[in-house]
């Protein structure tokens, strides 16, 4: 047994390499957040793309489902390969996104970030699909008889009520984004599993990794029960409402 | 002011508008009564085109508006007001909010001027003190009254009444038809979807008998109730006076 604490739990190990492992998971946390922004947001726009009313806006809901559908059949890590790959030589995109380094990051950080976003954004958009369609469709009504416009009614009676509702549902696909960001070392990323690999691979131990798994859990589980937490208040506001 | 010919509306294979043709005048009352699946809610739905008929015209203050193109549509629903069954209030906003907020959005009146137009409807249907309340937090009578409010916070020509007691407790019903009675008597033009027989007795200038989607009988209150000329229509008003 005690080989197995040797390979998992070496204290040594952990203590010689956490600062390394830390500021691995460090990058993971940007590398969630970033892309989990422009995600939600790019997300709200396919919804609303999705949503759009009439037979003028059939082509935009069209490419909107096609968009969302071919993403979301797509593994992430080929989004990844394909956006660090190549973009940098399609020579008629602007320099700024061919090597971006906005804020000082480099390129692959922004190529990860771009295929995350671009992936997530289509699982966020069901999400808010669902939140936008679970508002009744009275709501609506009661907007545009006042003479609110299809986006006016959306922006200030439809969107805001359908926030609240796809809250959690959101923190849930955010947990499983920040584990996903792990692709991005594919093409070079340091971020906190491929800080514990290099550790693994020069020492032959993989306490390192281990250490990073915890830090992953010690910030996944709290989340996962404040999306427990927001859902029962939810539903216990659904019940007050209908009693 | 407002008149309907041949106005057609029809849900898939179900005709439910079959040729109704009505006409309000400025300052009129009219009460729309009938068995339920007559047709009631849709016409008002068609009047202010939240759902376009098919054939037929309908004409407001001399414009035909059933080919309203989308700019135009909002600029016809600010003339019409209407107030729904389930009140529809925004459950993210306060009562002066819900009175407000299509103000600032669709007329752009300024903030001051709106407040100040919001409070003092909202003292004129007796709900001084629950300007800052949540829906939630409000019974249904005083629901119905803020969604009276609303509607009238846009200074419509004509004011359409879905059934607008029936979600109600037998208890709240008058505060809200005292509030209608009030407008009534201050020269608003209403149509009334109606069950409250009593209230369109006293309040209405004429009565229209709706029956499977055509103006089965129209006239004054005292002819409609008391000597209906067609055999459907007694029918239904014993079926609804008997109890």
């Amino acid at each position: 047994m005690s080989i197995f604490f040797h390979q998992y739990f070496d204290l040594d190990i952990i203590r010689h390499n956490f600062s390394f492992v830390l500021e691995g998971f460090g990058q993971t946390l940007l590398l969630s957040v970033v892309s989990a922004a422009l995600a939600m947001s790019w997300g709200l726009v396919l919804a609303l793309m999705r949503q759009s009313p009439g037979r003028p806006m059939l082509p935009v809901r069209a490419l909107a489902i096609s968009y969302i559908d071919v993403m979301r059949g797509i593994p992430l890590l080929l989004v990844i390969l394909l956006l660090s790959g190549s973009v940098p030589f399609l020579d008629f995109l602007p320099e700024k996104l061919r090597a971006p380094d906005f804020f000082g990051k480099p390129d692959i950080f922004w190529f990860g970030v771009a295929a995350i976003a671009l992936t997530y954004g289509a699982y966020y958009a069901e999400v808010y699909r669902a939140g936008l369609e679970g508002v009744p469709y009275g709501q609506t009504e009661a907007a545009r008889s006042l003479g609110m416009s299809h986006m006016q009614a959306m922006r200030h009676v439809i969107v805001p009520q359908a926030i609240r509702r796809v809250i959690p549902p959101m923190l849930n696909d955010f947990i499983a984004l920040m584990k996903d960001t792990s692709l991005v070392q594919v093409i070079g990323f340091v971020e906190v599993v491929r800080a514990g690999r290099e550790v693994q691979a020069e020492t032959f131990n993989s306490s390192a990794l281990t250490l990073g798994a915890l830090m992953f859990v010690i910030f996944t589980v709290p989340l996962a029960r404040l999306v427990d937490r927001l859902i029962a208040r939810q539903q216990a506001q659904t019940r007050r409402a209908a009693a | 002011m407002l008149e309907l010919e041949d106005v057609h509306k029809s849900f898939g294979k179900l005709h439910v508008l079959r040729g109704i043709d009505m006409s309000v005048s400025r300052g009129d009352v009219v009460c729309v009564i009938g068995p339920s699946g007559a047709g009631k809610s849709t016409l008002l739905r068609c009047i202010n085109l939240l759902e376009p008929p098919e054939r037929g015209r309908i004409v407001l203050e001399g414009q035909e508006i059933t080919r309203a193109r989308t700019t135009e549509l909002n600029f016809v629903r600010r003339r019409i007001g209407m107030v729904f069954q389930q009140f529809n209030l925004f459950p993210h906003k306060t009562a002066l909010q819900n009175v407000t907020i299509a103000q600032r959005t669709v007329l752009d009146r300024p903030k001051d001027e709106a407040i100040a137009k919001g409070k003092a409807l909202l003292e004129r249907v007796g709900l001084a003190d629950k300007m800052d309340e949540y829906p939630e937090r409000l019974s249904g009578g005083q629901q119905q009254r803020v969604a009276i409010a609303r509607a009238l916070a846009m200074d419509p020509h004509v004011m359409l009444f879905d059934e607008v007691t029936s979600a109600l407790d037998p208890e709240l019903v008058r505060e809200v038809l005292d509030a209608m009675r009030e407008l009534a008597s201050e020269g608003m033009t209403m149509v009334v979807v109606t069950h409250e027989m009593k209230f369109a007795g006293e309040v209405a200038d004429r009565v229209i008998f709706l029956d499977e989607g055509v103006v089965a009988e129209e006239g004054t209150p005292e002819q409609i109730f008391e000597e209906p000329r067609e055999q459907r229509t007694r029918q239904f008003l014993d079926a609804v006076l008997e109890h």
